[in-house]
């Protein structure tokens, strides 16, 4: 299971607490955000947590230093390359200084495709893992590509934005990828409730990420709230392995 | 000949998983302070939503829903076009899908039926719309007295005013048509307070047909741009395959008009997805010069800015169409997959002026003695110029055309534009 969490949210003790106690609670892989001042593909509650983050906080890449301090498994961050495409090198050297594991780009396949390989090349050649996302509206081809330079896991995002619940068919979107690729495919974007999970895991998926859901959560019972969350979908998740 | 089960299609044709690129996804603008995608699932029929974001290469077409084609007269006739050939001496065979032989006369009721169909089928019981010159407004109306739905029609100020026909042909099909901006939503309201004479535009009319479904738990039928649009109205090109293939046939080159994007989407999509012909050519006005002036960006289709943005050949939301005779190619934008075809040169394109489309129109209501939609002449135009082309080299190609729409109820426009080409 792969969890989400922006940076620093709701404040950075509750956040250090989170970061703290995911990995007991059965999370595989912690993801997190680094605010763009655009996040072009995410729904309104995580967008709603880069506005409070990014007010409140100034230096993220100190907190990743500490996250890395706290936990041992891997930590990936999502942001988006358009932020930081002029300053690409600068950025790498941070995050390979803050010890983080790898970096996924929501972007990088869909407004960057004509370079993306030169994109990943960068992100490798600094000891950087890079997390491919791919989607639904992707021809098979970029798909069998992406699956096979991503590292760590595929991750498929089945819905436009996340956190918005578009009525779609899951199985049918994962069977036609898990037919194709034969990394580790993560199902995220807007799946949240156990029947989405449920389905996605019986078809194939090897994993959920997940995170619009955490958020609501963590707004309304706290880093608790997302803890017991995690804990109650790693159930479901543990029945398919 | 008896239109009959066997003939309609069984599936509609959908683009996206045989597409060279992937398909930019639709955005929230910036600093958004409501999600415009979240705002879709309240509006649209479920199973609308659904397709719109499907990657089935083909989609199942409910009986209930061929049914109902049948009902308008589907299959629409394929007609070669004997007498222009004549008249043009081409050695080329000429063939014209004619869309405007439905009772709404044009393509636009091939989407407001199931759009109305999946609406009725979750039980709502009423659904609304916008209109600008009255196409879709009709289209619309009819397409959910097929489904005892009641309609809501925001049509333009101005149309209302100088197209009464229109309304009353909504009218007769049982639609409530209201002139906008109105009193009856919020967005209206303010509006009419600001000039109480204002002469409403596509974007409020838009505006207040979201509102007003949002606000009653009705639901919103969307006449173009969007990919599930496209996706209904590939009955038009999988219908044409089903024809020429019984007269064994094979196009080369397959012509259509662009507004959004939707009528040439659906009659080209299915040939280029099975590979059938050579040469596909979108036809715009060079008066809204979308392929040739216009950018590949993330825009808002609508000029309110109430839908999510999409990724598209655009003249920009607020670009303001000098007032050419065919409303329906005024529209800034380009459907995304259509704009995607463009820039990877898989479809190409032409611009023809007022004037040439007119001389064209001519002749083929003189050959074909079919008026044609003034959008439609546009693709009639590129027809005649690739026939003519098939002369010089003694090319006997096969040129297919969809012909959108009849221009019955677009006589007035043609009266203005006969006026200003002898003028000139």
């Amino acid at each position: 299971m792969v969890a989400y969490m922006t940076l620093g949210y709701p404040n950075v003790n509750d956040f250090y607490e989170f970061v703290d106690n995911v990995e007991d609670f059965g999370v595989d892989i912690l993801e997190i955000g680094i605010p763009p001042k655009y996040a072009k593909y995410d729904g309104p509650v995580i967008r709603k947590t880069y506005k409070i983050v990014s007010n409140n906080i100034r230096n993220y890449y100190e907190i990743l230093h500490e996250v890395k301090e706290r936990i041992k498994i891997p930590v990936v961050i999502l942001t988006y390359l358009e932020e930081y495409v002029d300053k690409l090198g600068d950025f790498l050297l941070k995050l390979k200084e803050s010890r983080v594991d790898g970096v996924l780009l929501p972007d990088l396949l869909i407004d960057y495709v004509d370079e993306y390989e030169k994109y990943v090349n960068l992100i490798k050649n600094e000891g950087i893992k890079t997390v491919l996302f791919t989607a639904p509206l992707m021809p098979d081809d970029l798909i069998i590509k992406a699956s096979k330079l991503t590292d760590l896991f595929l991750y498929y995002g089945v819905r436009p934005t996340t956190g918005v619940v578009i009525p779609i068919s899951i199985d049918s979107l994962i069977n036609r990828i898990r037919t194709m690729v034969q990394s580790k495919l993560i199902v995220g974007f807007g799946l949240n409730s156990i029947e989405d999970i449920k389905k996605a895991m019986s078809v194939g998926a090897d994993g959920i990420a997940v995170g619009t859901s955490l958020i609501e959560e963590v707004d309304k019972n706290g880093v608790n709230g997302a803890l017991e969350l995690i804990r109650k979908l790693r159930g479901v998740l543990d029945e398919y392995y | 000949m008896v239109n009959s089960f066997d003939i309609i299609p069984k599936y509609w044709y959908n683009i996206i998983p045989d597409l060279p690129k992937p398909l930019p996804p639709p955005r929230d603008p910036q600093d958004a302070e409501f999600s415009r995608i979240d705002l879709l699932r309240k509006i649209l029929p479920k199973e609308v939503l659904r397709q719109e974001f499907t990657i089935e290469r083909f989609v199942k077409i409910p009986d209930e829903v061929r049914d109902r084609y049948i009902n308008i007269g589907r299959p629409t006739p394929l007609i070669r076009a004997r007498r222009l050939e004549e008249y043009l001496k081409t050695p080329a065979r000429i063939y014209f899908k004619y869309e405007g032989a439905t009772p709404t006369g044009s393509h636009k009721i091939n989407t407001a039926i199931p759009q109305a169909y999946f609406a009725a089928n979750e039980g709502v019981s009423h659904v609304t719309t916008e209109t600008g010159a009255g196409q879709w407004g009709t289209a619309v109306a009819l397409a959910a007295s097929m489904y005892d739905l009641e309609s809501t029609i925001f049509m333009v100020r101005v149309s209302y005013e100088h197209k009464p026909m229109r309304r009353t042909i909504m009218e007769l099909y049982g639609a409530k048509v209201h002139a906008s901006p109105t009193d009856l939503t919020e967005f209206g309201r303010k509006i009419l307070k600001e000039n109480s004479r204002h002469p409403g535009s596509l974007g409020i009319a838009m505006s207040e047909a979201i509102e007003y479904a949002l606000e009653n738990n009705y639901r919103y039928l969307v006449g173009s741009v969007l990919d599930v649009v496209i996706l209904h109205q590939s009955i038009i090109g999988m219908e044409s395959i089903n024809q020429l293939e019984a007269i064994g046939e094979e196009p080369d080159t397959i012509i259509g008009c662009v507004g959004g994007g939707s009528n040439f989407g659906g009659f080209t999509y299915p040939f280029i997805g099975t590979k059938k012909g050579k040469k596909y050519i979108a036809v715009g006005s060079s008066e809204v010069p979308k392929f040739s002036k216009g950018k590949y960006e993330y825009d808002f289709p609508d000029s309110a800015g109430l839908l999510p943005l999409v990724k598209m050949i655009t003249l920009g939301k607020d670009f303001i169409p000098p007032p050419i005779y065919s409303g329906g190619l005024r529209y800034h934008g380009v459907a995304p997959t259509l704009s995607l075809l463009v820039k990877e040169k898989v479809i190409e394109w032409r611009e023809y002026t007022e004037e040439e489309i007119y001389n064209s129109a001519k002749i083929f209501m003189k050959t074909q003695g079919i008026i044609p939609a003034p959008e439609s002449a546009h693709a009639i135009k590129a027809a005649i110029d690739e026939a003519l082309e098939a002369k010089k080299t003694d090319d006997k190609k096969v040129i297919l055309v969809n012909v959108s729409g009849h221009g019955l109820l677009d006589l007035s426009n043609y009266e203005s534009m006969k006026n200003r080409v002898m003028k000139k």
